[in-house]
């Protein structure tokens, strides 16, 4: 692999696989904040914590 | 606090905007047309050869993570401690912003020391670029070590403001010291072979929509870092609890009662 | 506004008399530096003379966080920000005076850690004044962005290992410009060393004149 090939990659790949990471990111936010509007007050997990 | 409150209600309804689809292909296909035109269609440059082909990739990263996050960053701060336009909006901005962009900073000096490599044959040198961008670098996941700091999120708004504006203040100075350090100091020629670039043709019009696709990518990835923005202070003081279940959960599954003083509540009851 | 700088000077610096804190702990730590340097170079004595420069900055830049440390730690005990917002003392005179505070401990620190490369490295300033003009520039600049940065960090749980990230970096210019007028005066290079002092003056400036007008938010958000 040439230099040339190992910059194209570098930065289109870092930059596909941050995208990546925030889409997921996103995912896991929107899940927890659908959880909390869904059960304001229970909270079973932090519930069992003594 | 009231962040949260202002803000639940937008945040409730699923964020699909268009103009993101949008930028999303455009940044998508600008790039796909950049990788083919930079790599099979322009010519190799008479001085540099096939390495030329960098010139597509790295001028456009480094205007992305300096000028365009540097540019949103800083505009946020400032219109955030503005008093008469604060509002979370550029608070968010700045900070999503600063996540970007010193992914983007990363990017740079990656490409940067590629294309180094060969041409200048060392992966590093001291020059006033490379090392303010590294510095950039490292000044931008300081503010990003202050961001995750919890706070009141005005309180948090606020002393990240100063600390970008402080950044922005701190680069130029960090630029021109090295600048001269460089120059004063080393005579400064390993620089010169190869940059003598004759840009001409296909080869601007590659450069031009390399610029455009990096640019559409940052607005993409802007877009989306601010939805996390939006919705991490719309889940708010929960992140710590949800995670915290998280870790009591895992303790359990994985080490059972005998966890030390771990949680001897009802779901680890199979322990040793 | 500077009768007010005075009055927190002062407090900061009795305070600092009082503790004893920088005498027991700063110094110490400083010396500490320039002999773990040394190590890090070796005993030759032409290499250690041609490092001094920079061995003395890195050991003041060290020294700084601390004394930044040092100074937000006075400040946060239970309501004593509440307190000096109350007071009615102008936020930029609470900034020139805790500035004012850490640039005189810094200043003694950097008579001590010149004495301290003298002594230890064979170091001979042959153009005194220029090297005693850096070391006022630079204190002005060190002090000034530390007090900014230490107030940027103040209140926070994690300041201790926040604030040498965030500072180091902008500091970075001191120590560079710092040591090139030190080689200067150490070789007898005025031209050179004047050059340099370029690059203390703004940085001093921009920092005093930035502190001034940020530390009135950034009180409010600390």
């Amino acid at each position: 692999m040439s230099y040339v090939d190992a910059g194209y990659i570098v930065a289109i790949g870092g930059s596909f696989l941050y995208g990546l990471g925030l889409f997921l990111r996103r995912r896991r936010w929107e899940r927890a904040l659908s959880v909390k509007e869904s059960t304001p007050d229970e909270r079973p997990a932090v519930a069992e914590r003594p | 606090m009231s962040a949260s409150m202002s803000t639940s209600g937008a945040v409730r309804t699923p964020w699909r905007p268009r103009w993101l689809a949008v930028v999303g292909i455009g940044a998508v296909v600008t790039t796909a047309l950049t990788v083919w035109l930079g790599l099979w269609v322009t010519p190799p440059d008479e001085v540099q050869g096939n390495l030329a082909r960098l010139l597509y990739i790295h001028p456009a990263v480094a205007t992305v993570a300096l000028y365009w996050a540097g540019g949103v960053a800083l505009l946020g701060s400032l219109l955030y401690l503005w008093p008469r336009t604060r509002s979370f909006f550029w608070d968010r901005l700045a900070a999503s912003a600063v996540e970007v962009g010193a992914v983007f900073s990363a990017l740079t000096l990656v490409t940067g020391s590629l294309w180094g490599r060969p041409v200048w044959g060392v992966w590093w040198t001291w020059d006033a670029r490379l090392t303010s961008t590294a510095l950039l670098l490292l000044l931008e996941l300081g503010y990003l070590a202050l961001r995750r700091v919890p706070a009141d999120a005005h309180i948090r708004a606020k002393r990240c403001a100063v600390a970008a504006i402080l950044i922005a203040i701190d680069v130029p100075i960090v630029h021109f010291s090295v600048d001269w350090w460089n120059t004063l100091h080393q005579s400064g020629t390993i620089l010169d072979p190869g940059f003598n670039l004759h840009v001409h043709g296909s080869m601007l019009w590659t450069m031009l929509l390399s610029f455009v696709a990096f640019t559409l990518i940052f607005v993409w990835l802007l877009a989306m870092r601010y939805r996390i923005e939006v919705l991490q202070d719309a889940v708010g003081d929960q992140e710590l609890e949800v995670s915290l279940s998280e870790r009591w959960n895992e303790d359990a599954e994985l080490v059972g009662v005998g966890g030390g003083s771990g949680a001897p509540g009802e779901d680890d009851g199979g322990g040793s | 506004m500077l009768h007010d700088a005075v009055l927190v000077a002062g407090k900061d610096l009795r305070i600092e008399a009082r503790s004893r804190v920088a005498l027991w702990q700063v110094v110490p730590f400083a010396i500490l530096v320039l002999v773990l340097l040394a190590f890090a170079i070796g005993p030759d004595q032409a290499s250690l003379r041609h490092a001094a420069p920079g061995i003395f900055w890195v050991a003041l830049l060290f020294s700084t966080v601390l004394a930044i440390q040092r100074s937000v730690a006075v400040e946060s005990g239970e309501g004593t920000r509440d307190g000096l917002r109350l007071s009615g003392i102008d936020p930029a005179g609470i900034f020139l005076g805790k500035a004012a505070a850490i640039g005189l401990q810094l200043l003694a620190l950097q008579l001590i850690l010149w004495a301290g490369v003298t002594f230890l490295f064979d170091v001979r300033v042959h153009v005194i004044w220029l090297a005693v003009v850096a070391c006022l520039l630079a204190t002005v600049g060190l002090a000034c962005a530390g007090v900014l940065y230490g107030a940027l960090s103040a209140g926070l749980r994690v300041r201790d290992t926040l604030l040498p990230l965030l500072v180091l970096p902008v500091l970075a210019p001191v120590l560079l410009a710092g040591s090139k007028v030190w080689q200067a005066a150490l070789d007898n290079n005025v031209s050179s060393g004047t050059q340099w002092l370029k690059i203390l003056i703004p940085f001093a400036v921009v920092y005093l004149v930035v502190g001034i007008v940020l530390y009135g938010p950034l009180q409010e958000a600390a």
